[in-house]
């Protein structure tokens, strides 16, 4: 592997370089290491280790963009990645709309570190491995498990940002995950599945000290125990009805119908062939009733905790929080350095790419839902009659953002404010902008989780984006559920 | 392509004289993409990204483990095996690996094309600059993404496979869209051979669907009969790759074919099959063990036959591999990347003559599993959905959500198309005619 000095020396030679119309370059090398463990029936299912190095360069020439990447890290690499980006940003001013203009940036020179209190690639691997067993031993405590699944999750993402205007910034973003699910089967078409902390586990920007609060060993009673319940529970009666939903279906609807619409390259309509645009145009920033009064809605990457946290995004802007949605009004959007300047504002910081391979793109960072008062246990008991559900296994939303269909893994009907009847595969559908403005309350501080995405998709060629949503449970009214067709 | 045959055979060999494991096995993956993205009919992305990496599978006294790498130096190759002969020494020795396989070299196909290899940027923006120019003379927007791909792919291991292989393709992809009237459409083609891709007609389509679907109507929802164009198609086979023909979920008892083998699971009319051979558009010919890809009938007539091995699950299904293995890092187990479906007889007019009233498809959008034992998707229609009435495309409507349960979808096949076209989506590609179902479910309009 290229040391230091070679990346450094590969930044600044991008950056300093001087050609023909070029009027703005940037480099970002990142070094990627990842470490994947997973047992399946405590047996090992995948356990890898991957190390990945390289960079990208983007360059603005005649107001248009071209960006060339390579693996390593060797200088002369970088020199001609260069001109490979001046090449292909000629190529795309032969087709330019309005030539591309930044909002304004002082440039950053900096140094950034997720806070870490136990390194998870200094955990030794069997360490990991005797932990997973001990999950899927613990999991099959319970009468009726047939299944297990257990995984751990690390990523350390080295990046270094220079740019020609004089940004110069380092980060070492780590982030960790875990999570496990029992099964229960007693033919194909009858079985019983909870996972835990969520589905795809519980990921965030920390160290091992994550893995350990989540206290997936104390869990796995309760977790083999709804699974086993899940084989022989009804599926929820279809209606329209009162929805709690738990913090990890919060997140989700947050991501797909707060955070996506409000990426400011979709509502431009930059991401139209695949992901689609936005029902949240620009002229309805400031007025659009988008939730209730009590529906507030931040970007904050520099948020702790957060798998869209981070010091600064990939041009180098520093993370700050940005208000979206204030009591139930869209103020603002997700925005890059371009996408901010077409609107006249200055970017939220909200630009990345999956790794040095891609081109940035405007990605939600840690996206937070201003939690309300009181614990779950009191939201459940102030409510009269509906569905508390958890756990997302299913989700669908269409191009414009606005009608969507969710399922949880698990739903309990609420009686006289009371948990009743376990349902099976609850799911809920509705029209965004209808469904925030039906959100009536919010728990409290106590019950607020950053939950971790780390698979979401967007731009072509594909990139795997991973972002946090912060939520507490919630309540909404008047939500169909059970309509599977 | 970075290096040649012999380069990367000669780094992997080299590589293998110095691994300490008992055996081992190295796949290479090499790939050059160069993808230029446009919007509002103009350029806004464009980029060429190369990358190279090294997959480690090493199994030391029986016990198996991976790690890759994309430093390519020695260091960095035997830094990975090294990596590799760690993890494995933490774990207990594996059962149910199965152990490397020899296999013979692949059958060369057809699926390098100097032609997409040299695609310049200048190239593409060409193309796409006509069809900004048709979009603007019919007052719509286009946006989509015009990108060529080389790969290389080598797997050796220590059981002497040896294979090596090169592929190109080109992809244009392009949406038309009048936002204020809501008309939208979309369009997609696909070659090995970029010289064989017209995108201009690509474009074209898509911009006629534009101009056909403004201001749509809205449908309530309910079942209706539908045509869906061959992507719809290509789209819900995609699915069924992952829950009803992959050996790993079959094996476990969990696919949708689980126990179903020699069971009628769709219409009698439905026959699909894994076909890496493709003429025109060939995959693979081996998998990421070495394994030669084989031919394997899926549903024949309706019956179910197979499902696709890697030489895991074909050891856990008492079966033998059929070449469609994933890389060693990935644990969904085997997929088949070469799905075809058989054509059948109707013209799109005589399919449409048929239908009393019903709704032409284009494609769906952000389908997802609703019920994965049923094999039931959910996802809404976009980018050109039409009302058919009287035998004949009436007006546009506004896109619905649908609910399809696929396999109980594919037991209402009225009529097969006997045209069929290339669907890609994601690493797999799809050939596939258009179908003429009934009692097809949607669940809402997508303004309610």
């Amino acid at each position: 592997m290229p040391d230091i000095e070679d990346i450094e020396k590969a930044g600044e030679l991008v950056t300093h370089a001087k050609s023909k119309g070029l009027t703005y370059a940037d480099f970002r090398a990142v070094r990627l290491t990842t470490e994947d463990v997973s047992l399946s029936d405590g047996k090992p299912d995948k356990i890898d280790r991957k190390v990945s190095l390289g960079f990208g360069v983007r360059a603005l020439v005649d107001g248009a963009w071209g960006f060339a990447s390579m693996p390593g890290c060797d200088p002369k690499l970088a020199k001609a990645a260069l001109d490979k980006a001046i090449l292909i940003a000629r190529a795309s001013a032969s087709l330019v709309a309005a030539p591309a203009t930044l909002s304004p940036l002082t440039p950053p020179r900096g140094t950034y570190a997720t806070t870490v209190a136990k390194d998870p690639f200094a955990i030794s691997l069997k360490d990991k491995v005797d932990f997973l067993r001990s999950l899927d031993a613990a999991l099959r405590q319970t009468q009726g498990i047939t299944g297990t699944e257990t995984t751990l999750s690390f990523r350390r993402e080295e990046k270094w940002f220079y740019s020609s205007e004089g940004a110069a910034v380092t980060q070492n973003i780590v982030h960790s995950g875990g999570g496990m699910v029992a099964t229960a089967m007693r033919s194909r078409r009858e079985v019983g599945e909870r996972s835990f902390p969520t589905s795809g586990g519980q990921h965030q920007s920390g160290g091992y000290e994550l893995i350990e609060a989540m206290k997936l060993d104390a869990a796995c009673p309760r977790v083999a125990s709804e699974a086993v319940a899940l084989l022989d529970a009804p599926s929820v009666p279809a209606g329209t009805m009162t929805v709690i939903l738990a913090g990890d279906l919060v997140s989700l609807q947050i991501h797909e119908s707060i955070g996506h619409p409000l990426e400011l390259d979709r509502v431009f309509g930059s991401e139209r062939n695949f992901s689609g645009t936005s029902f949240a145009t620009p002229e309805k920033r400031g007025s659009l009733k988008y939730g209730s009064e009590i529906v507030n809605v931040t970007s904050d990457p520099s948020a702790p905790g957060g798998l869209g946290s981070y010091g600064y995004d990939d041009e180098g802007v520093p993370a700050r929080p940005v208000p979206l949605i204030k009591n139930g009004v869209l103020v603002d959007y997700l925005s890059s350095r371009e996408t901010a300047a077409r609107l006249g504002t200055t970017s939220s910081g909200a630009m990345r790419a999956e790794t040095w391979q891609n081109l940035p793109l405007v990605r939600m960072p840690s996206i937070l839902l201003s939690p309300g008062t009181g614990t779950l246990a009191q939201l459940i008991a102030d409510t009269p009659q509906g569905i508390l559900i958890a756990t997302p296994s299913s989700w669908s939303i269409d191009d414009r953002r606005e009608n969507f269909q969710l399922g949880g893994e698990i739903g309990w009907e609420i009686k006289d404010g009371k948990l009743g009847q376990i349902y099976k595969d609850p799911v809920y559908s509705g029209s965004t902008i209808e469904f925030w403005n039906s959100c009536d309350r919010i728990a409290g501080p106590e019950e607020f989780t950053i939950w971790g995405t780390p698979n979401c998709g967007k731009g072509q060629p594909g990139q795997n984006m991973r972002t946090g949503q912060g939520a507490s449970p919630a309540r909404f009214q008047n939500v169909k559920v059970g309509q599977t067709g | 392509m970075l290096r040649t045959k012999d380069q990367v055979l000669s780094l992997l060999e080299d590589a293998l004289k110095r691994s300490k494991g008992d055996e081992t096995e190295l796949v290479y993956l090499e790939d050059r993409d160069s993808t230029t993205r446009f919007a509002e009919n103009a350029i806004h992305q464009n980029m060429e990204s190369t990358d190279a990496r090294v997959i480690v599978r090493l199994v030391k006294d029986g016990r198996v483990a991976v790690s890759s790498t994309n430093d390519l130096t020695p260091t960095g190759i035997d830094a990975a095996m090294n990596d590799a002969l760690q993890i494995g020494s933490f774990l207990e020795p594996d059962q149910s690996f199965p152990g490397l396989v020899s296999s013979p070299a692949a059958q060369s196909v057809p699926a390098f094309f100097r032609a997409t290899d040299e695609s310049s940027p200048l190239d593409r923006a060409g193309s796409v600059g006509k069809i900004a120019a048709a979009a603007k003379s019919q007052k719509v927007q286009i946006a989509g993404l015009f990108q060529t791909e080389t790969q290389g792919m080598a797997v050796v291991n220590s059981r002497g496979t040896r294979q090596w292989y090169t592929e190109t393709r080109a992809e244009f992809s392009v949406s038309a869209s009048d936002d204020p009237t809501q008309g939208q459409g979309w369009a997609i083609g696909a070659a090995r051979d970029l010289s064989k891709l017209d995108a201009v007609s690509v474009g074209s389509i898509a911009i006629d669907k534009a101009v056909r679907s403004r201001n749509p109507e809205a449908l309530p929802a309910a079942d209706y009969t539908v045509i869906l164009e061959p992507a719809a198609v290509g789209q819900l086979l995609l699915f069924l790759g992952f829950l009803a023909f992959s050996g790993k979920s079959y094996a476990q008892g969990r696919g949708v074919l689980s126990g179903k083998i020699g069971q009628k699971v769709t219409g009698d009319n439905i026959t699909i099959v894994e076909d890496p051979f493709l003429p025109g558009y060939p995959g693979m010919p081996f998998d990421y063990e070495g394994v030669p890809k084989q031919k394997v009938t899926l549903i024949e007539n309706g019956i179910a036959r197979g499902v696709v091995h890697d030489t895991r699950t074909a050891k856990m299904a008492n079966a033998v591999s059929t070449g469609h293995a994933l890389p060693a890092d990935n644990a969904r187990g085997p997929y088949p990347k070469n799905l075809v479906m058989s054509p059948g007889y109707a013209t799109l007019t005589e399919m449409l003559a048929s239908t009393p009233k019903g709704i032409l498809i284009t494609h769906f959008w952000y389908l997802n599993y609703l019920n994965p034992m049923k094999a039931q998707l959910t996802g809404s229609t976009r980018d050109g959905t039409f009302l058919i009435e009287d035998g004949k495309v009436t007006k546009p409507i506004a896109n619905l959500r649908a609910t399809p349960p696929v396999l109980e979808v594919l037991d209402r096949v009225d009529l097969i198309g006997r045209e069929r076209a290339f669907y890609p989506q994601y690493s797999a590609m799809m050939y596939v005619p258009a179908l003429k179902i009934s009692l097809f479910p949607f669940v809402a309009d997508t303004e309610s």
